[in-house]
């Protein structure tokens, strides 16, 4: 290529038009490029610089869109004041109830120290639920438009008619997504952790939150994902988005309370009864054989083990300083592993025999502690449903085509 | 596999058809497009154009019959096709907070090419185009005419063999088109094969080598330009005494229609009997003014192939 043809391309004059000129050339030509040749489409292919490409691409655009920071801020802003909220409530509801409750001056003391811890506990639990509803709320903005939104923009095709493996188009978006769901959960730090150093809160249980608060992004971020893929039109994939997040969330609890009635059975069951003198005073306990309705939760209580509420309190390790369960997380956490344990028998309703019913708490209590842990399994199905809407975008992105769904243009 | 016979360059399509559920875009379309040559596929509104470049560019699956893409199917090997292809498309956005530069080395990324190498070429492709000076300056502010010149630029990022242009002329001005021309003769100079779709019929007369002529999703005919402009076609003849130039046209028994306000139009079998008929009418004193094609080379094809449109 000499210098004089790129001249004339750089400025061509009407008389270019004449045929037989010089002619313009394209420049720069390429000494190396990717050649690849025989068959396979590698739609799999995960090759980390495409998907960086693809990244950093998203990144940036969502970036220069000026309501990022705004988004940013009031998101921020809805946190302080919830935050600071939910705190005062809490500590003032404590600090009444233990405040001038006729102690010793020592005994005042260690109790308004425990009322502190109490109250931190509560108040951390409060905050995490509260950021993980409103990241389950926020999360599908990030990807839910991204594939169909971008087809409606005419920028997809451009980048399937690259080497880049639709794999690398979809784990790419994921990934720009989900580093934009991570920047809202680093804001969220700051808050979660001040409540943190209120005490009360094993630092495990703070790492745990954050760690399944991300997970839980990351898995929503895929559902959303895959929903653009499969619809044409970006209301549908965000409305879609949000049920499904929906079914995860509070859904989930919800089919479990309606399972209920499927899992009853009127049943003859041992109890253990309370025996009676003829003067109606309670002598000691009898197994019995009598017909009960019992409803069996450890043939349901799965439903709730994959909604994120139940993984971030199943995981979160127990504060070693508390008994009972006296804060939101602890409950939950005992809820599932009571539904999970079910029904035990004999029924215990020998209710005068107080030492022998302490035994039955503490023997269920032990029962609680020893069964292995629910959080993994809901994980893991979590992030098996965010797989799989990642493998159905991905496979929706593949060309060339055969089907295209109703109402959508290729390029 | 690749058929041996198949040339290993080139664009062909044999039997391509296509159809969106009961809506058959392309019927029955059979092109070749060789290395070195802009071949021009012209038809009407909804011939199905747009749907067998979508075919060509590796994005949809023909119904039936084969495409070669320098060598590969677009099928079986479609990274193969897209290492090779450059595909500009008819309606495209772009990626509107990013700059023209950004763009394009997206696109040169997205091709893993190396990164110096894109950026040089990158920066060329932006001379190339006119959008130098624009080059830092986000895409949405670019006029539609702009947009299509860094479609253009897009499309040659990564040094295609094959380059599919869909309407690459619309949106542009003049000059615009006129600096298109040359950039597409020039693309064809380098060896590359060129397929441009458009029914800007005159312009492809002077961009074209071949041309492909499709309605309803069939190939109607293959014009060689060249070779169409020495068939039958009608002249338009100007003289300043329109008299004087009937008289001299039927004394020379050269049949014509009634004329209109100041001209006459004849057919003539080639640019040979023009020559002939214009020195012959000098000679005979007439003033003549212009003796020029009435219409394109390709238009004159397009509308006698055309007349059935939908």
């Amino acid at each position: 290529m000499s210098d004089d043809s790129l001249t004339s391309a750089a400025a061509p004059g009407p008389d270019d038009a004449a045929p037989g000129r010089a002619p313009a050339g394209t420049g720069v030509l390429l000494a190396e490029r990717p050649m690849p040749g025989g068959s396979g489409s590698g739609t799999w292919s995960l090759g980390w610089t495409g998907v960086r490409t693809v990244a950093v691409l998203e990144l940036r655009q969502r970036i220069r869109s000026t309501r990022w920071t705004a988004v940013l801020a009031l998101w921020t802003g809805v946190l302080a004041l919830l935050t600071i909220l939910v705190r005062w409530a809490v500590h003032r509801i404590y600090d009444e109830s233990f405040d001038g409750a006729g102690l010793a001056p020592g005994a005042d003391e260690a109790a308004a120290r425990l009322a502190d811890q109490v109250a931190g506990r509560l108040t951390f639990g409060i905050i995490v639920f509260l950021v993980l509803s409103l990241a389950g709320l926020v999360s599908p903005a990030l990807s839910a438009t991204s594939i169909n939104g971008d087809r409606q923009a005419g920028v997809l095709a451009t980048l399937q008619t690259t080497l880049l493996s639709p794999a690398q188009i979809v784990v790419g978006k994921l990934l720009a997504a989900w580093a934009t769901g991570l920047a809202l959960l680093a804001a969220a730090v700051p808050f979660i952790g001040w409540i943190y150093l209120d005490g009360g809160t094993p630092f495990g249980r703070l790492v745990v939150v954050l760690a399944v608060l991300a997970l839980t992004i990351l898995v929503v971020c895929a559902i959303g994902l895959g929903w653009s893929a499969i619809t044409a039109r970006t209301s549908s994939s965000a409305v879609l988005t949000y049920l499904t997040v929906a079914f995860l969330g509070p859904g989930l609890p919800l089919l479990f309370a309606l399972s209920v009635p499927l899992v009853t059975e009127n049943r003859s069951v041992a109890v253990r009864q309370q025996l009676y003198t003829a003067e109606g005073a309670p002598t000691g306990c009898q197994v019995v054989q009598e017909e009960r309705t019992i409803t069996y939760t450890n043939r349901s209580w799965w439903l709730l083990a994959a909604s994120p509420y139940v993984v971030v309190a199943d995981a979160s390790p127990k504060p070693l300083s508390a008994e009972g369960s006296d804060d939101p997380m602890s409950v939950i956490r005992d809820a599932v592993r009571e539904a999970r344990l079910g029904p035990r028998f004999p029924l215990e309703e020998c209710y005068g025999d107080l030492a022998r019913s302490q035994q039955f708490d503490d023997e269920r209590r032990a029962q609680r502690a020893s069964l292995g842990v629910t959080w993994p399994y809901g994980l893991a199905a979590d992030l098996a449903l965010g797989g799989l809407f990642v493998v159905v975008a991905v496979r929706r992105l593949r060309t060339p085509t055969r089907r295209l769904p109703t109402g959508t243009r290729v390029a | 596999m690749t058929d041996p016979t198949v040339p290993r360059a080139g664009i062909t399509a044999r039997g391509v058809r296509r159809t969106f559920g009961d809506v058959v875009a392309v019927d029955h379309i059979d092109l070749d497009a060789p290395p070195g040559k802009v071949t021009a596929l012209v038809g009407p509104n909804g011939s199905g154009k747009t749907t067998l470049l979508l075919v060509l560019a590796s994005l949809l699956v023909p119904d039936a019959g084969q495409v070669s893409i320098a060598g590969f199917d677009p099928v079986t090997e479609p990274r193969a096709v897209r290492a090779r292809t450059g595909w500009m498309p008819d309606v495209f956005g772009t990626w509107e907070s990013l700059t023209c530069r950004e763009v394009l080395l997206t696109v040169g990324d997205a091709f893993a090419l190396p990164r110096a190498a894109a950026a040089a070429r990158v920066d060329h492709l932006l001379e190339l185009v006119h959008l130098a000076d624009l080059r830092d300056r986000p895409t949405q502010v670019l006029s539609r005419g702009q947009k299509q010149r860094l479609g253009l630029a897009r499309a040659l990022v990564h040094d295609p063999d094959v380059v599919l242009l869909d309407e690459p002329a619309s949106g542009l001005d003049p000059r615009s088109r006129i600096e298109l021309r040359g950039i597409v003769r020039g693309l064809a100079a380098e060896g590359r094969t060129v397929l441009v779709s458009s029914h800007v019929l005159a312009e492809l007369d002077e961009m074209a080598d071949r041309a492909v002529i499709v309605a309803r999703g069939r190939t109607v005919a293959v014009e060689e330009v060249a070779a169409a402009a020495q068939a039958r076609r009608t002249w338009r003849v100007r003289a300043l005494d329109l008299g004087v130039l009937l008289a001299a046209l039927d004394a020379r028994r050269t049949p014509h229609p009634p004329p209109d306000r100041d001209g006459v139009e004849v057919e003539l079998g080639s640019d040979v009997e023009a020559a002939e008929l214009l020195a012959a009418l000098v000679r005979d004193g007439v003033p003549v003014v212009e003796l020029a094609p009435a219409s394109g080379v390709l238009e004159q094809a397009y509308l006698a192939l055309t007349e059935d449109r939908r």
